[in-house]
């Protein structure tokens, strides 16, 4: 991973919670595809603004609305891994019983009922619901 | 004595938990761990009586476990040096007998009963008064008073007499 810290720098360290009450963030999804993704992170830094517990839908976030592909594999990691211990599925499934494809699919429908948690370096953290967070469609498993 | 506390517990829940009905598992899950138990600082824990909204859980990383912080409120048990207690016999032997009052076992040992009590084997192992009268046996109920305990860490015991005024066999 020598590319560790060029998306994923300062919140490499998160953690998921499971099933959240969200709050119905609504986060306008502008998809601002050019975004400098490290500028949130380095205000957080500059304590321009510090959040201490829950993220609610009043204070602003200022990590970047997009998935990380480390946030990306982690959940569909996780997820995978739950389901393949009988964790009920949130999607309606047609045939498919690979663990990780369901994961996928489940991701794709913004059906994964996660929370990432995305600590910065001061300690405090945000949280993002899975299905706030934007990610690119496309399936970059490698396909044999 | 009784005391009401509200205690925290860490629980970890499996993935095939997950759902609508998470929630009560982890109720179910958390009276299940807790009840009956004894730690040194607060004693037998007896009953779970509330159990407090939960956090969102985390996932444990590696496990897909869901980790929960639980906040409830129990009533515990805990015995005290001098405390007088009423107990049930359960065993009786000739160092002594064992009473138990609720989950705390107490030892009373031979010196801590009146001299006027003898053992006897016959029939059944008991304690019979000089007259005749009073026969401590097993299933008997009586009043003791709490003379020493020493606390562990999963486990309390206890030592108790009988020898004072007002202790003794209540009932048969």
């Amino acid at each position: 991973m020598d590319d560790y810290g060029d998306e994923g720098g300062g919140m490499d360290d998160y953690g998921e919670e499971y099933d959240a009450p969200e709050e119905e963030v609504v986060e306008e999804e502008d998809a601002d595809g050019d975004a400098e993704r490290m500028e949130g992170i380095d205000e957080a830094t500059n304590g321009v603004q510090i959040m201490q517990g829950q993220a609610g839908g009043e204070r602003t976030r200022i990590t970047t609305r997009y998935m990380t592909k480390y946030e990306r594999a982690r959940i569909l990691g996780t997820r995978a891994l739950q389901i393949s211990m009988n964790a009920p599925v949130m999607v309606q499934l047609d045939g498919e019983t690979d663990p990780l494809e369901i994961a996928m699919k489940e991701l794709r429908e913004k059906k994964v009922p996660f929370t990432v948690r995305r600590f910065l370096p001061d300690g405090s953290f945000e949280d993002w619901g899975v299905d706030e967070l934007i990610f690119d469609d496309r399936d970059r498993r490698a396909t044999s | 004595m009784f005391f009401q506390l509200t205690l925290e517990k860490e629980i970890m829940l499996h993935p095939r938990n997950f759902g609508p009905k998470m929630r009560e598992v982890l109720k179910a899950s958390l009276k299940q761990q807790v009840e009956g138990t004894c730690d040194g600082r607060h004693g037998y824990i007896v009953i779970v009586t509330r159990i407090h909204d939960t956090n969102p859980g985390v996932i444990v990383e590696g496990t897909g476990w869901a980790k929960f912080q639980v906040k409830y409120e129990c009533i515990v048990f805990r015995p005290f040096k001098g405390e007088i207690l009423e107990c049930v016999v359960k065993e009786v032997t000739k160092f002594g007998f064992f009473a138990e009052a609720g989950p705390q076992q107490i030892f009373v040992s031979e010196y801590m009963i009146p001299s006027d009590y003898q053992f006897s084997s016959v029939d059944e192992a008991c304690y019979i008064s000089i007259d005749g009268m009073e026969r401590i046996r097993k299933d008997s109920e009586v009043r003791l008073k709490v003379m020493g305990t020493c606390i562990e860490n999963t486990e309390i015991k206890c030592i108790g007499s009988i020898k004072e005024d007002y202790l003794g066999l209540i009932s048969d």
